[in-house]
């Protein structure tokens, strides 16, 4: 006999499966869609980029007299120079409830209050690429991607399982490595269909012998440990959602994209797997895997691949001498790591004679400005997705302007209507005029 | 309400708060109410509200949300200089520091008040220490569950039910590694495994392998010196040479190994056995690689070592550990050190009970102890070949070694036997299905600790089973898939105590309940072994034995007498004493070649040693700041120059009476958290012991205040460099109480080392100024409480006779450890008790604990 719950779930799922429209690639027309329409609006996509510990104070911010088009970057953004026309840095953005120095993403995409909820020491918000996922999402096979790296937090992000949280302000996991990305992204299963599809009805099995338990455990529960347990439901009804999705893409195989990408080795560490990791996201968005991408990089490591013998805080506690040497390599790294993205983005094609760097709208930055400093995060932001008029450095008049105020202004501009993103108060005009 | 009546509303709260300040409400002083209408109200009042700041309506009785929220603006914007605008007059140094003292202390204050949770235990999923405890116990399988999230909190501690979250991905990772974890037990076949033996002696391969090198260096040298003698005629390239560049390579190889490789090979104990030297490339590892299709388990490794004449006492030590494919040259995934008393006349052999997993590295590596770090292996090579030209003498030197194994203390192993609970004849079982069922049935019953499986669960948990046969799968595998699905139910994931009993609509958070002998069972063993309770504990809650206070405190003595409770005791006070900085920073290993991994791993084991023989001895817990005596290891002891018996074991080592070892400290440990791996750090360590001894902890530093790189590259003292914390009024108010304290421990370097001098060194350059320069440390300083001290000695005796605020310290954290929720202000009666039990039987550890067990929040549910 089927429990209420198992019905009322498979009901949900079967009404939200009807939901999931497959999607049109210019350059791969899926079989079943070989008649569709012929020509659709390129897709919108979205890159969040957190780098952890802030960046070198003096060498990093663009002087702040000197505004709009007329402006020099600094020795930190240097390797960006031959895309200045198509990149905005701003100034003075920052959250407001921001308080602890060591957390440079925990709520850089979600502008959330840590004690918003009294008896909780700890408590976040939904962040931007989860809201952008929840529309851009639904016709890729990933409605986002979260990318992060191995091992504990040396490198400035604060707690989370990536830069993602999801609606209920729960850490969202992310693929820890590029062999784990890789084959998430582009491995196609080899076993037969039926055998696949005879997993998955087991995965369901399991999952309804859980939710049999989760129902019994449930009675009986105080308010709060009931809210506990509903995290474990929204685990499972995560899942469920996931399953419904692979269960529509299963006849489908998984793209692979232009330049064949080999599985990447085991053990990559610091900058190589930083240059995978963004190979990888590059090949996702060429096949259309998916639309959003947020990746928290590794800095201790980075900079130790970069021959540092120090630690990532010891390096954001930079003085003179050698550790701000160490900040500023990294900055200029960092840099350039997202300079070659950029060029790599622009020279994929997309309907209509645009690029996939024409449709895109990309962020790097953190919650802390450099050292302790938390007010006026580091920012850039870059790609033509969103209509922002690029080419300029942006100083807000307010010293301490919402953050948000800039994610709300990428959802909106990449079509997602929403009135607000965390604490934002507006849009922020001045980008897109 | 306004200014006024707040005024009025605060004034009549006086009284009640005037001898408990801090403890019930935080209010910020009346006497700070003259500098809101001097300097604020001007602009944020409630007509103009500039800045949309109105502190005309503001609460000077911070209890709520809202208003701790705009006091913390308040604070931040007096912090970092933003308020009061350059254009209007400021506050005296004398007002801010004082208001901003006040206030940020009444911050702390509030942030607890607010978060209290009114005694209010959430339910909690296993933490991942818990977890992997619990897997053991039910399958006897050790798995590393890293894909699991850390579950460190940075508040507080990993038992915080309300912290522990449960993410969407990690239902999948508990079913996945519930299922590595059957295979693993599923693994072993019906007979036990033959012990298997094998011994290695590696001098013919290294030997080969130098003689082999030093013949490549010299003939490429001499090829070299063959060119230049007639360079001017002739190519590199009829020498065989690419170019001079690589004429220049080869005579630098030949310069940094040869002489090295030819000395190492003509030492006579090269002959006989391997000396585990460190070389240019690293340090000489000797290696023993365990077969591949050798079964995992429990190993013995046999080494037989010797000690070189000449070798200084610290390098007497052996490390052992895995060599990884991660690790560069001479690195090692260290596993532990070893003293070695052998000499070459009469070597010694040593067994080391080693651990051979299935799936990581099998290659076992045994080295001269130094920092587990290549760069540091060459360091320490250059700086001795530029005195001797051939590197550092050896120190040690390996005749053989041998791995034996595996060995099983029973077979079939525990975790087999109960599953197959009818004997190892399980694979021939007449009737497979009502066998599984059985199983399941069992092995959910036990899985769940307390909780009854439901009969639909039960059923699903078969179907799972028939769903696998009916594939045509073994019967031992089909039955991993129910088993490896109850590992990732609710059931076995949550310590669940639900609320019996209840009516609909009835409001569960009002009612408190006892415990069942069941729930305190788990709850005790929970906090006492971070694992579940074991059968001897089941038995006594069933028969209702817990019930009686005498026969609970047996319980508890018996659980901490039990090795098991080594996870409690190295779990909290790793994360009550914050001891994670120890791991924060690299420690520099030119200025501090002997703080290596394994001084580091003894000097952290000397934390929970010493707590563990105040438990097991009965001892007070205020020994834990002074002490006649040390719990040290050969290693921490040599490390301290203290002599002790020959053992790798933790032992009671008296101290001579000026030793200023002894008490947290005197501990390498705590001195190393508060540095950064090259410098000490006054701030840290004078706001530890704040925290941590005093029980008085300083807010925490505020954000946007300028970080002092102004004095960078100046020689200056610490004091010196401090005294700049004094200039700024927003500085001075925690650096004054806070940085007196560090002076007093300055005489202990950034490993923990104790020093007369220090040598200050310039990180920037400044033409003309002196480099270096040696100064005598200056230790005298004050406590908050005004107390003076002239040196570390009288710091420490000091903090010692002020061992109430530390008693107060540790129980706070064991309330909140124990019961897996933050501290609040509600739970100061609950601590005055637990003191007031301990402190009549002398302040004795585990008197804290009994009195804990015993209070009415650990017996019941709210």
């Amino acid at each position: 006999m089927k429990s209420d719950l198992a019905s009322n779930r498979r009901t949900f799922l079967r009404s939200s499966s009807a939901l999931i429209a497959l999607p049109f690639l210019e350059s791969f027309g899926f079989r079943r869609f070989a008649s569709a329409a012929p020509t659709v609006e390129p897709a919108k996509r979205l890159v969040f980029l957190g780098m952890g510990f802030g960046v070198t104070r003096d060498s990093w911010f663009p002087d702040t007299k000197t505004t709009g088009t007329e402006y020099e970057l600094t020795p930190g953004l240097a390797p960006l120079a031959r895309h200045k026309e198509d990149l905005t840095v701003i100034q003075n953005l920052s959250n407001q409830f921001n308080n602890e120095a060591h957390w440079g993403s925990t709520f850089w995409l979600t502008g959330a209050n840590r004690y918003a909820e009294p008896g909780q020491s700890f408590h976040n918000t939904i962040s931007v690429d989860q809201v952008a996922a929840e529309t851009l999402g639904k016709e890729t096979r990933f409605s986002s991607i979260q990318l992060g790296y191995r091992g504990g937090d040396n490198s400035g992000h604060g707690p989370g399982l990536s830069l993602s949280w999801n609606r209920q302000g729960k850490p969202v996991a992310a693929l820890n490595t590029p062999v784990t990305a890789f084959h998430r992204l582009f491995s196609d299963d080899s076993t037969p269909l039926e055998e696949r599809q005879a997993a998955l009805r087991q995965q369901r099995s399991v999952l309804d012998t859980v939710l049999e338990d989760a129902k019994s455990t449930k009675k009986g529960l105080s308010k709060a440990d009931t809210e506990k347990l509903d995290e474990y439901f929204q685990s499972i009804r995560e899942i469920e959602t996931r399953l419904s999705k692979e269960e529509e893409w299963l006849d489908v195989s998984k793209v692979t994209p232009s330049q064949p990408l080999k599985e990447p080795g085991e053990g990559l560490e610091g900058v190589e797997e930083m240059k995978v990791m963004y190979d990888l996201m590059l090949a996702a968005m060429e096949v259309d895997a998916s639309r959003v991408f947020s990746y928290r990089q590794p800095l201790d490591t980075m900079i130790r691949s970069m021959g540092a013998t120090i630690t990532a805080h010891n390096m954001s506690h930079y003085g003179e001498g050698a550790r701000k040497e160490v900040s500023e390599q990294r900055d200029a790294k960092q840099a350039e790591l997202l300079a070659h993205f950029i060029d790599r983005m622009k020279a994929i094609p997309q309907a209509g004679g645009t690029s996939l760097f024409d449709n895109s709208t990309l962020t790097l930055g953190t919650n802390i400005n450099s050292i302790h400093y938390l007010n006026n995060c580091p920012t850039i932001v870059t790609g033509g997705g969103s209509g922002i008029k690029h080419g300029r450095h942006l100083v807000m008049k307010e010293a301490k302007s919402p953050l948000c105020n800039l994610w709300l202004s990428i959802l909106n501009g990449s079509g997602i209507e929403t009135e607000s993103h965390g604490d934002s108060t507006g849009v922020i005009e001045s980008l897109f005029s | 309400m306004k200014l006024a009546r707040s005024l009025a509303f605060l004034f009549s709260l006086l009284p009640l708060t005037a001898f408990s300040a801090n403890e019930s409400a935080a209010i910020v002083p009346e006497a700070h109410f003259a500098i809101f209408e001097k300097y604020c109200l001007e602009c944020h009042d409630s007509l103009t509200e500039e800045g949309g700041v109105n502190l005309d309506e503001i609460s000077f009785k911070i209890d709520t949300v809202a208003s701790a929220e705009l006091w913390q603006k308040v604070l931040n914007t007096l912090n970092s200089g933003e308020m009061p605008p350059e254009d209007e007059p400021q506050l005296s140094d004398k007002e801010k520091t004082e208001f901003l003292d006040d206030l940020s202390h009444e911050m702390v204050a509030a942030r607890e008040i607010l978060s209290d949770s009114g005694g209010m235990i959430t339910m909690r999923r296993l933490n991942r220490r818990e977890y992997e405890n619990t897997i053991y116990d039910l399958l006897g399988v050790t798995i590393e569950a890293e894909e699991l999230p850390a579950d460190t909190n940075s508040d507080g501690f990993d038992t915080t039910g309300a912290a522990l979250f449960f993410s969407s991905d990690q239902f999948e990772q508990y079913l996945s590694l519930g299922r590595r974890a059957l295979d693993q037990t599923f693994l072993l076949s019906k007979e036990a495994p033959k012990v298997l033996s094998f011994k290695r002696e590696s001098e013919p391969s290294i030997n080969k392998f130098f003689t082999k090198t030093t013949a490549k260096l010299k003939t490429s040298y001499d090829k070299a010196q063959e060119w230049r003698v007639v360079a001017d005629t002739k190519k590199p390239g009829d020498f065989g040479f690419i170019d001079e560049d690589d004429v220049k390579f080869h005579e630098r190889l030949y310069n940094q190994q040869y002489a090295t490789y030819r000395h190492y090979l003509d030492s006579p104990e090269a002959n006989s056995g391997i000396l585990l030297s460190q070389l240019f490339n690293g340090a000489v590892v000797d290696k023993v690689e365990i077969p591949k299709k050798w079964p995992a388990g429990e190993y013995v490794l046999k080494v037989r070592a010797a000690a070189l004449e000449k070798a200084p006492s610290h390098e007497r030590f052996m490390e052992y550990g895995l060599v990884t494919s991660n690790g560069r040259a001479g690195e090692l995934d260290l596993l532990g050190c070893i003293k070695i008393t052998g000499t070459m006349d009469a070597p010694e052999v040593i067994e080391i009970p080693v651990t051979v997993s299935q799936t990581g590295s099998r290659v076992f590596g045994l080295r001269q102890r130094q920092h587990n770090n290549r760069d540091a292996t060459r360091a320490a090579f250059l700086k001795s070949q530029v005195k001797n030209k051939v590197g550092p003498p050896p120190s040690l030197w390996v005749d053989w070694v041998e791995m034996t194994g595996p060995h099983f203390d029973e077979w079939p192993p525990r975790g087999i036997s109960e599953i197959f609970f009818k004997g190892r004849e399980w694979w021939t079982q007449p009737d497979e299905d009502v066998y599984a069922r059985e199983m399941i049935e069992r092995f959910a019953t036990r899985a769940f600790r307390i909780k009854t499986p439901s009969q639909s669960y039960l059923d699903r948990l078969f179907d799972l089973y028939l769903i696998e046969k009916n594939k045509g799968k073994k019967f031992h595998e089909s039955i991993r898939v129910p088993l490896a699905t109850v590992l990732a139910s609710p059931g076995f994931l949550y310590l669940i105590e639900p609320v019996p009993n209840l009516g609909e609509g009835k409001n569960p958070s009002s009612s408190t309940r006892e415990l069942t002998g069941l729930e305190l069972a788990v709850r005790l063993s929970y906090f006492l072994w971070s694992a579940p309770p074991d059968k001897a504990l089941y038995k006594a809650a069933r028969a209702g034995e817990l019930s009686q206070p005498g026969k609970l405190a047996a319980q508890t003595n018996r659980m901490l007498k039990d090795s098991r409770s080594d996870e409690f005791i190295s779990s909290f006070a790793h994360q009550w004493l914050h001891m994670e900085r120890l791991d924060f920073f690299q420690f520099d290993f030119r200025q501090f070649p002997e703080f290596d991994d394994s001084v580091k791993a003894a000097a952290r084991e000397e934390v929970y040693a010493t707590l563990r023989a105040a438990i097991n001895e009965q001892r007070p817990l205020r020994e834990l700041l002074k002490s006649d005596h040390v719990f040290a290891n050969n290693l921490l002891a040599d490390y301290y120059d203290l002599e002790v018996a020959q053992s790798s074991k933790f032992q009671k080592v008296s101290l001579p009476a000026d030793s200023p070892r002894g008490g947290l400290l005197g501990m390498a440990a705590v001195m190393a958290m508060g540095s950064d791996g090259n410098r000490s750090s006054p701030v840290e360590r004078g706001a530890w012991v704040m925290r941590k001894l005093l029980n008085d902890p300083p807010p925490p530093a505020p954000a946007n205040v300028p970080q002092l790189s102004r004095l960078q590259g100046e020689l200056l003292s610490p004091r010196e460099m401090q005294n700049a914390h004094m200039e700024e009024a927003q500085c001075a108010q925690c650096h004054r109480k806070i940085d007196p304290i560090g002076y007093g421990l300055e005489n202990f370097d950034a490993a923990g080392k104790w020093r007369e001098t220090m040598v200050l060194q310039r990180a920037g350059k400044k033409k003309g100024a002196k480099k270096r320069k040696v100064i005598d440390i200056d230790a005298h300083g004050q406590l908050p409480s005004g107390v003076a001290f002239q040196n570390f000695a009288e710091l420490r005796d000091s903090i010692a006779s002020e061992s109430n605020a530390f008693e107060r310290s540790f129980t706070e954290a064991l309330i909140e450890y124990s019961l897996g929720r933050p501290y609040g202000f509600s739970d100061e009666s609950l601590r005055e008790r637990i003191l007031k039990r301990a402190r009549s039987k002398d302040g004795e550890v585990r008197e804290f604990i009994h009195a804990l067990v015993q209070s009415k929040p650990f017996r019941t549910k709210k």
